[in-house]
């Protein structure tokens, strides 16, 4: 009976977290001068940028302006908010990316009761009783993104690289300004994502009533715009689901995060 | 018939060539503030042409290159992305004060512009303070005149003379 109570305590916290929108916060987007730092604060919140929980920082990876990936130099798990610190030496546009593998699971049901096991179709064909029924796999992935430019700015970390749901930054990052249009593309496996829900929110929210949150779909070329009325620091969301059939899954899910600022004209 | 000297002739091309002699006069003013810790703004003074593209850096007035990016318009529109140019112009941050800046219409390669549209802008940013951006759209045009732009938070009234 304690172990069925446990395994129930543990499957609603893990989907406590999951509900939460995964953001990172990199202390500075502009930076100028040689040989910085920066320091990123990752964590799952409902609120826009108001911290709730630490999540691992060891998925956090900096793509530098050359196209190198490399794990933070320094980084701490904090109950609230993680914090990871790398040096950026090169001059250029780096990426920050927490995201990890895609995750599978595998909902079946077994005398009336739902169950779910983290498997894909493959390894659930031998782990699933008998007597299972209705069974489906779906495949999750979820990133969070965010763009710092030192000095000038290049494209080659933010190039698209053709895998997974990713964002394709028409517009560099390093020229968001209010009054100004930004443009970003959405893709899945290199083509455009039509039709994607995204919700924007600015910075800020505890401290007015009205959240302001702003609702965009992917056209059919998968372009998104948005002409911001503030200087600020935002975050975009972005997610899809389809039933794509694959060897490993029945349908499958991603969703990204991206934290961007928005510089005074 | 009577023969155009030659002299007139060349005056006739100058006149409508971009080569004419420009000279202007650009008044920025620092403004005396009162505050308990004071530091001198950093400030960007610049020309763009009608494409928003920079022409003419005239004058850069800065300490440390890590807080450079914080004159947000010029580090966005030329410091970030021409070091050369920002360490041939830079100069040391000045006190509150008038400053008279010399232009001769010529761009930052020492070539003379074409007639057009202009705007000159100034931006300071200062050390626990805040951050003013002036602009004023001019053009040039054989004409001499001037303008001014309202003062500022950071900045006092601005006036540019074409002679």
């Amino acid at each position: 009976m304690k172990k069925l109570l446990l395994a129930a305590i543990f499957t609603l916290s893990s989907q406590s977290v999951l509900a939460h929108t995964l953001w990172v916060m990199p202390s500075h987007f502009v930076l100028s001068g040689e040989d910085t730092w920066i320091s990123v604060d990752v964590s799952a919140a409902n609120m826009t940028f108001v911290a709730d929980k630490g999540v691992s920082p060891d998925s956090l990876r900096i793509i530098f302006p050359d196209g190198q990936s490399q794990p933070f130099a320094q980084h701490y798990q904090g109950k609230r908010k993680s914090q990871a610190d790398h040096q950026l030496v090169a001059e250029g546009t780096y990426l920050i990316e927490n995201g990890g593998a895609p995750r599978y699971f595998t909902l079946f049901e077994v005398n009336g009761e739902r169950k779910r096991i983290m498997a894909d179709k493959k390894a659930a064909s031998s782990e699933l009783p008998k007597e299972a029924t209705k069974i489906t796999t779906s495949r999750s992935q979820s990133k969070a993104l965010a763009v710092v430019t030192v000095n000038a700015p290049n494209r080659t970390a933010i190039t698209p690289k053709g895998e997974g749901f990713e964002v394709n930054f028409v517009t560099h990052p390093a020229d968001y300004v209010a009054e100004d249009t930004i443009q970003w593309q959405l893709l899945v496996e290199g083509k455009p994502a039509a039709g994607v829900k995204v919700e924007l929110s600015r910075e800020g929210e505890l401290y007015r009533n009205n959240a302001a949150r702003i609702a965009l779909e992917s056209d059919a070329e998968g372009k998104l715009q948005f002409t911001p009325e503030y200087a600020g620091r935002y975050l975009l969301e972005a997610s899809y689901q389809a039933n794509t059939v694959t060897a490993l899954a029945d349908n499958e899910r991603a969703s990204l995060t991206l934290t961007f600022e928005v510089g005074v004209p | 018939m009577r023969r155009i000297p030659q002299s007139c002739i060349a005056i006739a091309l100058l006149a409508c060539s971009p080569l004419q002699a420009v000279e202007a006069e650009i008044n920025v003013y620092i403004p005396q503030i009162e505050t308990a810790q004071y530091y001198r703004p950093y400030v960007a003074v610049w020309i763009e042409n009608a494409e928003q593209e920079p022409v003419k850096l005239v004058a850069l007035w800065r300490k440390e290159p890590d807080w450079l990016k914080d004159i947000r318009r010029f580090w966005r529109k030329l410091g970030r992305s021409d070091a050369a140019l920002v360490d041939a112009m830079t100069g040391a941050t000045r006190s509150p004060g008038q400053y008279r800046l010399h232009w001769q219409g010529k761009d930052d390669n020492g070539q003379a512009l074409p007639e057009g549209k202009y705007t000159l802008y100034v931006e300071a940013s200062r050390e626990q303070g805040g951050r003013s951006l002036q602009k004023i759209a001019f053009e040039l045009n054989g004409k001499p005149y001037q303008l001014r732009a309202a003062a500022l938070e950071e900045l006092g009234e601005l006036v540019l003379t074409i002679k």
